[in-house]
């Protein structure tokens, strides 16, 4: 390896170690700890790897380590995680988040019933090229006052860089000049206008002498509207937008009810304090809000936050997200409404991807075995036929099964196939079996395609000479299939049958589609219906029922089904894993 | 040395958010076009760039609610008022100050259904509710129904194996939510001052049992055939093979195009019983803007100064001809015209103006799957009509 590669190598590990720094930083300062302790694991991973000679055999293996951790692992950690909270429709902030949002949003902001209001002109200092910059001077002014207010310095940004909270004070002027931290203000007026005293004509601010800022932008002055652009997108949205101006008690922002065209009188409503609750012989400090107006503690329940109205009654402001232990879970076992269909529909999940298994299967074994027949002629052209449906997105062909054979009263097999034997018109989707048998007859149609293909392979790899010698010892057609045929050929697709089966557990797009997992359920008191599965069945509870979203509950169900299927899986590998015996 | 470390990271990202000067908009395609011409104005008058995405309606709230969270999406929405409650609740939407908007120019039921636990979230631009559709090759304009009866008897004259007489999706609580209303169901009991009474549901009184059979008549007297649902409706009138149906102003540009002959009788003109007439659920779609967006002060500007104005909804109207919120547009509809025949804009408007607006709190969730389950086997007589509706009560009792 010559020097240059070499070079290049550790330029390459200099990169992705920083990158891989910086990226772990920005992950701790967002607060989303998982994904960054994951990250950090894989860094201190990689380096071992690269640096370590002992480590050696492991470098080949880090990308694809790489994509464990982010797509498998931090997933699975988050879903575990999500399950113990109460993540959902209005606990969606943490509770940090959730103060923050009290604190400096401008929803929570009071304005008194007469707010005294001013208008506002904005002052740029050019640079040498003639364009403005970010220094700025701010006067406000009503009927007789006007303040001045310098760039303000304090700035406060959140975690994602955005402005929080700026702070500046107000100075009243008074005969166009004024001192503030040892340098001199003065108003600039064309000579024709010197001596006026009102706010009209200031065409700059000078300060000291040197320094000067020119008039640049007034929301209420039409001659200023070129400058627009850029107050807007810079002052306006760098400094001004939560600009917070103090005037001795009074507090300034721009008003939301002029939209934002004039500053005026307004207050935070909620504040922190710190509250210190003995615990025993220990102390704890705690963050409570306090709102200012009515000086009362807010109420802190359900994980949410709650104040007082006018009639002393609880009102709900913001939610947050929190832990909740096990509730999630209990809730399966205690809730009526959950736990009232749970075993008819796991019944009929299983019954479900089971029939679809079986069904998939021998209909697709019995279509590789007729291709696999020595005399048949034109198979490429029955192969292509047959593979259709899976060619066919399953959101179009079901949809079409739906609306095109299953309808009751314009679909074909009611209309056409059923009308013409004179056979009354089955209720596909409206009755509880027959809609069961509409989803089995669809879910067939759509696997068996995947099921002749992976067949028809694995009839290719049982030799031919087996047949052979069953022929000579008089074996008939039927004894060949049972003892020859299907245990070797179990061998090579018992594990993706298990496979198939674990799909249609989840199968949630065939059921959505094409019953909504309908008809209801009769004199349940959940919105359960006879077809719907587990996973329909609680997509319906997580996210269509009672508030909104529920990715709490949702989570702790996906856990049951990942732990079903899991066993299920385990004792089927078993179940599997004694056909390889036969090839032995 | 750390906390420096930090500060350049925050600064950095600071420095990045610098040049994204941009107020997104996620709107339906059907606004897109002038949603952007509107926006190159705003964007000349104050430096601001406006992208306007287009996002398919159904996918607007599901996608903005997850993006929304994360702090991100964009700073206006455009959407439904009953999507209100949720949105509000999970601190997303930003309240419009009133003192900022031409209150009186609005019509009053879009501005209730945009308000939510007293405040305002969103600006509504257009108010729907379905109305009655008839083709004048079947039925003339003086045959009009003023009563179920008489539509009965109407229907029945065209029903044949071809034709249907009258059809509507009798499986989706919100097409028939007028025939409930007309008999003195409600779903939750409203009042001006305290708002809607979560714990008094009046889907399964007297009314709503009326309202029951009288669903379940329309397929027992083979008015309708079992299997109906709203594409098979939708097209069998644009194909002329339905006398009369109920649908809503949207529906109202297709079969325009489809050369349809057409008019429109509002529901409120139809008696269920003497002296009883339909309401129908309103609708109203209106902008709304994202709480954790950092343009909020923009996005108020773009949607009251530009998008609300008479202008403006004037211009979604022309773009998606429903009925437009503010009452000075009929008067730009009057002198300019617009792409719908005056007499339906009327008639869709007298169906709203008595209609029931859909409650926006978030515990209209979980009314839609049980009623709509409800519906289903009350047409399909799995059940009657009585059992059907006390079990969709109890379901929605117990969801909340």
């Amino acid at each position: 390896m010559n020097k240059f590669t070499t070079f290049l190598i550790w330029i390459f590990i200099g990169v992705m170690n920083a990158l891989l720094v910086w990226a772990i930083l920005l992950l701790f300062i967002l607060a989303n700890y998982g994904l960054g302790i994951v990250i950090s694991i894989f860094l201190v991973l990689t380096d071992w790897a690269i640096f370590s000679k002992k480590a050696y055999p492991y470098r080949y293996t880090l990308p694809a380590l790489f994509f464990l951790f982010i797509l498998t692992i931090y997933p699975i950690y988050y879903t575990i995680d999500t399950s113990f909270t109460n993540y959902g429709t209005g606990h969606l902030f943490t509770r940090t988040n959730a103060i923050d949002t009290l604190l400096t949003d401008p929803t929570y902001y009071f304005e008194p019933e007469n707010p005294k209001t001013y208008d506002f002109k904005v002052f740029v200092r050019y640079d040498e090229q003639y364009k403005p910059t970010e220094d700025f001077l701010l006067l406000l002014y009503d009927e007789k006052n006007m303040y001045l207010s310098e760039k303000p310095e304090t700035l406060e940004y959140d975690s994602r860089g955005n402005l929080i909270y700026a702070e500046s004070e107000l100075f009243p002027i008074e005969r166009d000049q004024i001192t503030v931290n040892n340098a001199t203000y003065k108003i600039i007026r064309p000579t024709e206008s010197l001596g006026t005293n009102g706010n009209d004509s200031i065409i700059a601010i000078e300060k000291d002498g040197e320094i000067r800022y020119t008039y640049f932008y007034s929301p209420v002055d039409p001659l200023t509207s070129t400058n627009s652009a850029f107050y807007n997108s810079v002052l306006r949205q760098n400094y001004l937008k939560s600009l917070n101006l103090v005037l001795q008690d009074q507090n300034f922002r721009l008003s939301s009810s002029t939209i934002f065209r004039k500053f005026s009188e307004a207050y935070r409503v909620y504040d922190t304090s710190v509250k210190v609750i003995v615990d025993g012989e220990r102390e704890i400090y705690k963050t409570v809000v306090v709102n200012t107006l009515t000086n009362k503690e807010l109420v802190e329940r359900d994980s949410a936050f709650w104040d007082y109205n006018e009639n002393g009654e609880l009102y709900r402001l913001i939610g947050y997200k929190d832990y909740i232990g096990g509730e999630n879970f209990a809730k399966i076992i205690t809730d009526p409404r959950i736990s009232g269909p749970f075993f008819k529909i796991f019944g009929w999940t299983f019954a479900y991807a089971g029939l679809s298994v079986l069904l998939t299967f021998v209909v697709g074994l019995a279509f590789a075995l007729l291709l696999n027949d020595v005399n048949l002629k034109g198979k490429v052209v029955y192969r292509t036929l047959l593979i259709i449906p899976w060619a066919i997105p399953a959101f179009i062909s079901v949809l079409v099964w739906r609306n095109g054979f299953f309808n009751e009263t314009y679909g074909i097999i009611n209309r056409f196939i059923l009308g013409n034997l004179g056979i009354n018109p089955v209720k596909w989707l409206n009755d509880p079996f027959w809609a069961k048998v509409a989803i089995l007859i669809t879910n067939t149609w759509l696997g068996f395609p995947y099921m002749m293909t992976i067949n028809l392979g694995a009839l290719q790899s049982i030799p031919g000479e087996l047949y052979e010698a069953a022929v000579i010892d008089g074996a008939t057609r039927w004894k060949q299939f049972r003892q020859i045929t299907l245990p070797l050929l179990m061998v090579a697709v018992a594990p993706l049958l298990v496979m198939s089966f674990a799909f249609n557990f989840n199968n949630f797009t065939l059921i959505y589609l094409l019953t909504g997992g309908g008809p209801a359920m009769a004199g349940t008191n959940t919105p359960a219906g006879s077809t719907d599965i587990l996973i329909s069945y609680v997509y319906k509870l997580a996210f269509e029922g009672s508030q909104g979203q529920d990715f709490g509950f949702a989570s702790a169900i996906s856990m049951i089904i990942f732990a079903i299927i899991a066993v299920f899986s385990y004792f089927n590998f078993r179940f599997s894993g004694s056909f390889e015996e036969v090839s032995r | 040395m750390k906390k420096g470390l930090i500060l350049t990271l925050v600064m950095l990202v600071g420095v990045l958010s610098l040049f994204s000067q941009t107020l997104t908009v996620w709107s339906s395609e059907k606004q897109v076009d002038f949603m952007k011409r509107i926006g190159q104005q705003f964007t000349r008058d104050t430096g601001i760039n406006v992208d306007v995405q287009m996002v398919t309606f159904g996918d607007i709230k599901s996608k903005f609610l997850t993006a929304a969270q994360a702090g991100e999406g964009p700073d206006i929405i455009v959407g439904a008022h009953d999507w209100v409650g949720e949105l509000a609740l999970n601190g997303l939407l930003e309240p419009i100050p009133i003192s900022a908007i031409e209150l009186n120019k609005f019509a009053p039921s879009g501005i209730q259904a945009f308000t939510y636990e007293g405040k305002l979230y969103g600006l509504p631009y257009a108010i729907e509710a379905v109305g009655l559709f008839y083709n004048r090759d079947y039925v003339s304009d003086e045959e009009v129904p003023t009563s179920i009866d008489e539509l009965k008897a109407l229907a029945k004259e065209f029903t044949t194996d071809e034709t249907v007489g009258f059809a509507v999706t009798a499986n989706d609580f919100y097409h028939v939510y007028g025939f409930f209303t007309g008999y003195g169901a409600y779903v939750f009991d409203y009042d001006s001052r305290t708002g809607y009474d979560i714990s008094d549901i009046g889907m399964n009184n007297e009314g709503a049992i009326k309202a029951g059979y009288l669903l379940r008549s329309f397929f027992e007297e083979g008015i309708m055939p079992q299997g109906m649902n709203y594409n098979i409706m939708d097209s069998m009138f644009m194909d002329g093979l339905a006398a009369m149906i109920i649908n809503g102003p949207w529906a109202v540009k297709a079969y325009l195009d489809a050369g349809v002959d057409f008019g429109v009788v509002p529901l409120t003109s139809i008696e269920v019983e003497p002296g009883k007439t339909m309401k129908p659920f309103v609708g109203v779609q209106g902008l709304m803007i994202n709480s954790r967006s950092q343009n909020k002060a923009f996005a108020m500007e773009f949607i009251i100064n530009y998008l609300a104005t008479a202008e403006g909804i004037y211009q979604f109207y022309i773009a998606d001809p429903r009925l437009p919120s503010r009452i000075d547009v009929s008067q730009i509809i009057e002198e300019q015209g617009g792409p719908v025949p005056a007499e339906i804009v009327a008639a869709f408007t007298e169906s709203a103006a008595g209609g029931e607006p859909m409650p926006n709190i978030p515990a209209m969730q979980s009314v839609w799957q049980p009623m709509n389950d409800a519906l289903n086997n009350i047409i399909n007589g799995t059940q009657t009509p009585e059992d059907a509706l006390n079990d969709a009560v109890s379901k929605i009792k117990a969801a909340l």
